[in-house]
């Protein structure tokens, strides 16, 4: 009541304007952002929310209009300022986006442009000086050794750093607030857990208000001071983050709410697992793959990238196996082993008794049919110039059915059967959603009636709602086909709702493999702990972050330490795991885990 | 695309696709005819095109009768008035130079369209197989297809039709034969890219074979960025014919080339401009409607794919 | 370190591509029909002298021998002697035939050096032309796509890659050298005579400048750190000159590696019609007389050139984006 709001929105609109009409994007947007206040903005994708967020930057450009309304702050409208006039103000209106690896020159160093940056909106401000500032900085959101990387290049830095280099970049100049849209989607959960430990410190520090929009409520909820939910452009409802969650009031808060997975609750489905007898489907043993990589630095020098390490597990008949991690753990290139795209350098994959790196002619066209893979990203994984019937076609003509009419009653089929229009036939893969695109995927995979499905992060790039249809559908085709899946994944949360069985891979290594229950519930390796403290949920956590993470990131793969290689961020970590490997141990009867506090508490060594 | 640029709804608003039963190349050939660049090229070229075809027997004039009486006589512009036996002058010998620029203008187009076959075949066909399969592979054509790229191809045809017969089946293979490696170079570049797409591993997965993959996946990739080159390359490899016809080296007299007539027509700048400079201006018209055909279509391709 | 290995690697390869382009036109002139004996000897000599010639010039050994003899020289710096041109100067035709001593013929390697410097003074000026001019015309219509700094550049590049150099010379010597008189043409008296072929070059190679420039310029102001550029708070100035220029230049660069090739074929046309006394002009006239060491010696030169420029534009490549590998 004291102080004025820092930013007003007042009856803003956002049109899309196109040679077929104008639509609208957002319509009615009213709120007040008080000072050092954190507004939360929830939204499915599509909602217009990244719209908002950058149209309280002033960043809507055609074919996107103002249609009406303001974006007030210190009495001046910042949609009508001209560009002369906004450019001084941008030093205390501060943006972070989703998107750090594209936000920065390729080109140029990632200090020197942080630097340009101050500059150019605080005049008179002294180039040593600036870069002083900088670098401190940079140590304040614990980017190691931050003298020697500021004069590195925005591609030698990770996803997570980039977006801490970011905040910097944002903070730099003492802003009065802050747009922060969707910061952490781009990030691994563990990364991410940090960088918004990192946020909520430095805004605090610097008496900033936030605008934190997210396509995750948990999120959201954790951060937020007072949370505006958005759906189809409107703001539908406004509360604080308990309040929203104990009693939400419009139908689509509701649906959102029911829709977050539930991990430890009563109400968290319960997978029942299959009788794990007779043969396994496939048995990855003992294998380990490595890649070289020629080294930049050197003349004729390779290193050696170790990204499958002695990995063996079985998966059975019917099971919903799960294997997950960060990106980099070398899920994928597990993935690649198992559906023979490669193959391993040690050890073996085996069908059927037989090891697949040695077949070949109609006995690999038969394991082909029987291991279908849907991959991760709707967009590269269609061939974009074909047509969706022929796409799914595709694998038919492959496996010798000849009959064009037949090929096209089988492509419909499976169409149907995954929620396809058949209208869609003819059509280029261009203008669908991500969710169609994936559906298409899975048809292409379901048309020669495999026994296995392989999901590489069939998942991740889709929202809420559409994995909750897809999920759906998946366990439809299963009972109906009796499928086998194997999920790859890095999302806790849709592991837990589906798979029976779950691998956890850290720097390409198996750290733990557990039933589900067990897992969640009894997790036997450190890291495992740490991937659930970092699940954003609504949930009282069973493990906080602060307990079961240290600080930093994965290590390269490159040139592995000695020892665990979890141990540069356990938090329970002792001498002898700096200087031996622990294998997997078992861990009850449900599990194992590669860790030596198992083994003083009295595990077995695995068979 | 990265995860964040889907989450922004003006990505997928306008599809494409929306019209049923209507081919992509149909309808990038429909964004291109409605362009007004393509139609004004589609018409230069089709009536030089018609009148290189009909002119010649249905003048019945002779591109190669030479008439000493009415030689050196000026274009209908300059003259004072107008002739149905030479409406753009006469050479030094009384030869028609209409007649004769049009059937100049038949070898050029046959010359520089076999020739862009040619290079386009065995340009992608290297290409796809150093970007394919990579490795060894692709060390040996690359430095085989740089070695072709360092040496100015021009140095290379006029060496070989310099020393040997020019015919026409001999020039179509020099110059086809000597500029191919721009497309061994994006045909490289693009299967190189899509190759690590996963849609050739889900192809891989589903059991398709290399050949099947590089025919019936990749291939219609790297036709869309190949077409534009290949039709400005039609308009470059017509020049180079001229250039080998103005040294000698091209189609040999008595047959009319654009290059021939205008080495001829330099002796006489002063007195008869018109024999050099004819030639040279059907040839830029044709070159120009050419170039104006392929970027438009270029740009509409663009148009339809969102720029991919 | 980086630069050193990048460097050695390079100049192997660079090695290799001389020699596979040398083994080429070895081949190529020994397998197409026509014997540089007879026309050094003269259409009246007798068999018997032009094969006696041929053998003393070991020109009816086997290929590979042949090859071998020639690398030997090439690998200690001897690119062999003329055929046809006396040390003293000015070609001999093929009218009479002097039996001359290997001594009087000119050393391939004079001629390239006198030629070179020549055609290097005319091949830089067009390059600067064709670079101005497509900065010109190209990043103004990078910067408005669709609008009519963008059809302008389209236009013109349309009409320039649609004239053939040739011609163009000839009509631009008749237009600004004879009518006009503003420029020299014909020959080489002193630094005028570079301009005008220079010009011609420029337009032969602007028009793929252009719409690399335009194109790629056009691509990068989509990027989205151009647009996040202006909300961090960066003028447009800075964002246009500083970054989006910055980044679009690298596939001009490479561009430019690549065209040179070209642009030593057009610098032959235009030496050629402009009777510019450079390597150009050195080349036909070898072709002409069948003059196979000079025409081999040529061919090393200018593949030299391609390669030693192509691993400098790489290495500024390097320079500007740190993320290319080479």
């Amino acid at each position: 009541m004291a102080n004025p709001p820092v930013l007003s929105v007042r009856d803003l609109a956002v049109e899309l304007r196109t040679e077929s009409g104008t639509r609208s994007i957002l319509s009615d947007i009213s709120f007040d952002l008080e000072p050092r206040q954190i507004m939360g903005i929830i939204g499915a994708s599509g909602s217009g929310k990244t719209v908002l967020s950058r149209a309280l930057v002033n960043w809507i450009d055609p074919p996107l209009a103002i249609a009406s309304g303001s974006v007030i702050y210190k009495s001046q409208n910042i949609l009508e300022l001209p560009p002369g006039q906004l450019r001084p103000l941008r030093k205390e209106i501060a943006y972070v986006g989703a998107n750090p690896m594209g936000a920065l020159d390729p080109t140029l160093p990632v200090g020197a442009q942080i630097v340009e940056k101050i500059r150019a909106v605080v005049p008179g401000m002294d180039k040593a000086e600036a870069q002083r500032r900088v670098i401190e900085l940079l140590g304040a959101v614990r980017i190691p050794s931050p003298a020697q990387r500021f004069h590195e290049y925005p591609s030698q830095f990770s996803g997570g750093m980039m977006q801490r280099a970011l905040i910097v970049d944002a903070l730099a100049t003492n802003p009065a607030f802050l747009v922060a849209d969707n910061v952490t989607q781009p990030l691994d959960v563990t990364v991410a857990a940090q960088v918004m430990r990192l946020m909520r410190e430095l805004t605090e520090r610097f008496d900033t208000a936030v605008v934190f929009v997210s396509s995750s409520l948990p999120t959201v909820s954790e951060a937020a001071d007072q949370v505006l939910v958005l759906a189809d452009g409107r703001i539908v409802e406004r509360q604080t983050p308990a309040k929203l969650i104990r009693e939400p009031q419009h139908p689509y808060t509701v649906q959102l709410i029911s829709e977050i997975p539930q991990i430890w609750t009563a109400a968290a489905p319960v997978v029942e697992s299959p009788e794990r007898s007779g043969t396994p489907l496939i048995s990855i043993e003992d294998a380990t793959r490595t890649y070289r990589v020629r080294k930049r630095s050197s003349f004729a020098g390779y290193n050696n990238v170790r990204a499958v390490r002695n990995v063996t597990f079985d998966v059975y008949p019917g099971e919903n196996f799960g294997i997950v991690g960060e990106s980099g753990c070398g899920k994928s290139s597990l993935m690649r082993l198992l559906s023979r795209l490669e193959s391993p350098d040690t050890g073996r994959v085996v069908c059927d008794g037989q090891d697949i790196a040695k077949l070949s002619g109609a006995e690999l066209l038969k394991f082909r049919r029987d291991f279908q893979l849907v991959l991760q990203d709707p967009f590269n994984s269609l061939p974009p110039r074909t047509s969706i019937g022929a796409i799914i076609e595709g694998p038919l003509k492959v496996h010798g059915v000849n009959s064009a009419a037949k090929r096209r009653e089988r492509a419909l089929a499976v169409m149907h059967e995954v929620g396809l229009s058949a209208a869609l036939y003819d059509e280029l893969p261009l203008g669908l959603s991500a969710g169609q695109r994936q559906r298409v995927n899975v048809a292409r995979a379901m048309v020669l009636e495999p026994k296995v499905l392989i999901m590489d992060e069939t998942l991740s790039s889709l929202d809420q709602t559409e994995q909750f249809k897809l999920l759906k559908l998946f366990s439809q085709l299963q009972a109906k086909h009796g499928l086998t899946y194997i999920f790859i994944s890095h999302d806790m949360a849709m592991v837990r709702r589906v798979c029976n069985r779950i691998a956890v891979m850290y720097l390409g290594e198996v750290v733990e493999i557990a039933d589900n229950g067990k897992l969640f519930f009894d997790p036997g390796h450190p890291y495992t702990k740490a991937l659930l403290s970092a699940i954003p949920t609504l949930e009282k956590r069973r493990y906080r972050p602060e307990d079961c993470l240290l600080e930093g990131e994965p290590p390269s793969p490159i040139d592995l330490p000695p020892g665990c290689s979890f141990a540069s961020r356990c938090p329970k970590a002792f001498g002898r795991c700096h200087a031996e490997s622990p294998v997997l141990t078992v861990d009850g009867k449900e599990g194992m885990a590669a860790c030596f506090l198992l083994e003083s508490a009295g595990g077995r060594i695995a068979a | 695309m990265s995860l964040a640029e889907t989450d922004v709804p003006l990505v997928v608003t306008e599809t494409p696709s929306n019209r049923k039963g209507v081919s992509v190349s149909r309808r990038i050939w429909r964004a291109a005819f409605a362009s007004y660049e393509f139609r004004v090229g589609l018409v230069v070229f089709a009536v030089l095109v018609a009148a290189a075809l009909l002119y010649p027997s249905l003048s019945g004039i002779d591109p190669t009768k030479m008439n000493v009486a009415g030689r050196l006589q000026a274009p209908w512009f300059l003259g004072d008035k107008w002739s149905w036996s030479a409406p753009l002058g006469t050479d030094q010998i009384g030869r028609d130079m209409l007649v004769r620029s049009l059937v100049g203008l038949r070898y050029s187009l046959l010359i520089g369209f076999s020739t862009v076959v040619l290079m386009l075949a065995v340009g992608c066909t290297i290409g796809m197989l150093a970007g394919y399969y990579g490795g060894k592979v692709d060390l040996v054509l690359m430095r085989i297809t740089d070695a072709q790229l360092s040496i100015p191809m021009i140095i290379l045809a006029i060496t070989v039709l310099g020393v040997s017969r020019p015919t026409i089946p001999a020039i179509i293979l020099v110059l086809g034969l000597s500029s191919w490696p721009v497309y061994a170079r994006v045909t490289r570049s693009v299967v190189m890219t899509e190759r690590k797409q996963e849609y050739v591993r889900a192809a891989l997965v589903s059991g398709a074979s290399d050949l099947r993959i590089m025919a019936l996946l990749l291939a219609p990739l790297i036709l869309p960025p190949i077409v534009f080159i290949s039709v400005l390359d039609v308009a470059r490899m017509m020049i180079f014919e001229s250039i080998l016809g103005f040294m000698g080296l091209g189609v040999q007299p008595p047959t009319p080339t654009f290059g021939s007539i205008i080495a001829d027509g330099r002796k006489y700048l002063l007195n008869a401009w018109w024999i050099a400079t004819m030639p040279g201006i059907f040839l830029c018209l044709t070159l120009t409607s050419v170039n104006l055909m392929g970027a438009s279509l270029e740009r509409a391709r663009n148009r339809i794919y969102g720029g991919a | 370190m980086f630069i050193l290995s990048f460097l050695v690697r390079r100049l192997l390869q660079g090695a290799l591509i001389i020699f596979l382009v040398t083994l080429l036109i070895f081949t190529l002139l020994r397998v197409v029909p026509g014997d540089p004996v007879r026309l050094m000897a003269g259409g009246m000599a007798p068999e018997a002298l032009i094969e006696q010639i041929a053998k003393q010039m070991g020109l009816r050994d086997p290929i590979l021998v042949q090859f071998g003899r020639y690398m030997a020289g090439v690998v200690q710096g001897d690119l062999g002697q003329s055929f046809v041109r006396p040390a003293s100067g000015a070609a001999t035709g093929g009218s009479g035939f002097s039996d001359a001593s290997r001594s009087d013929r000119a050393e391939v390697l004079t001629l390239i050096a006198d030629a070179l410097p020549m055609t290097l003074q005319l091949a830089a000026l067009a390059i600067a032309f064709a670079l101005a001019f497509s900065f010109l015309v190209g990043v103004p219509g990078g910067l408005a796509p669709n609008r009519w700094p963008d059809r302008l550049a389209f236009y013109v590049s349309s009409i320039f890659v649609s004239l053939p150099n040739f011609w163009l010379g000839i009509v631009l010597a008749l237009l600004f050298s004879v009518k006009l008189g503003w420029l020299p043409a014909i020959g080489y008296k002193g630094f005028a005579y570079t301009i005008l072929p220079a010009i011609v070059l420029a337009i032969e190679l602007a028009p793929v400048l252009i719409r690399n420039l335009t194109g790629s310029l056009a691509s990068v102001m989509q990027s989205p750190f151009i647009a996040v550029a202006r909300v961090r708070g960066l003028g447009r100035q800075r964002i246009v000159y500083g970054h989006a220029l910055r980044n679009a230049s690298v596939p001009l660069l490479n561009l430019l590696g690549i065209q040179i090739s070209g642009l030593l074929g057009g610098v032959l046309i235009v030496e050629f019609i402009f009777d510019y006394p450079g390597l150009g002009l050195l080349t036909v006239n070898a072709v002409m007389q069948r003059d196979f060491p000079l025409i081999q010696g040529i061919a090393i030169v200018s593949s030299a050139i391609f390669v030693l420029i192509n691993i400098g534009v790489d290495l500024i490549a390097t320079l500007i984006d740190p993320r290319l590998e080479y």
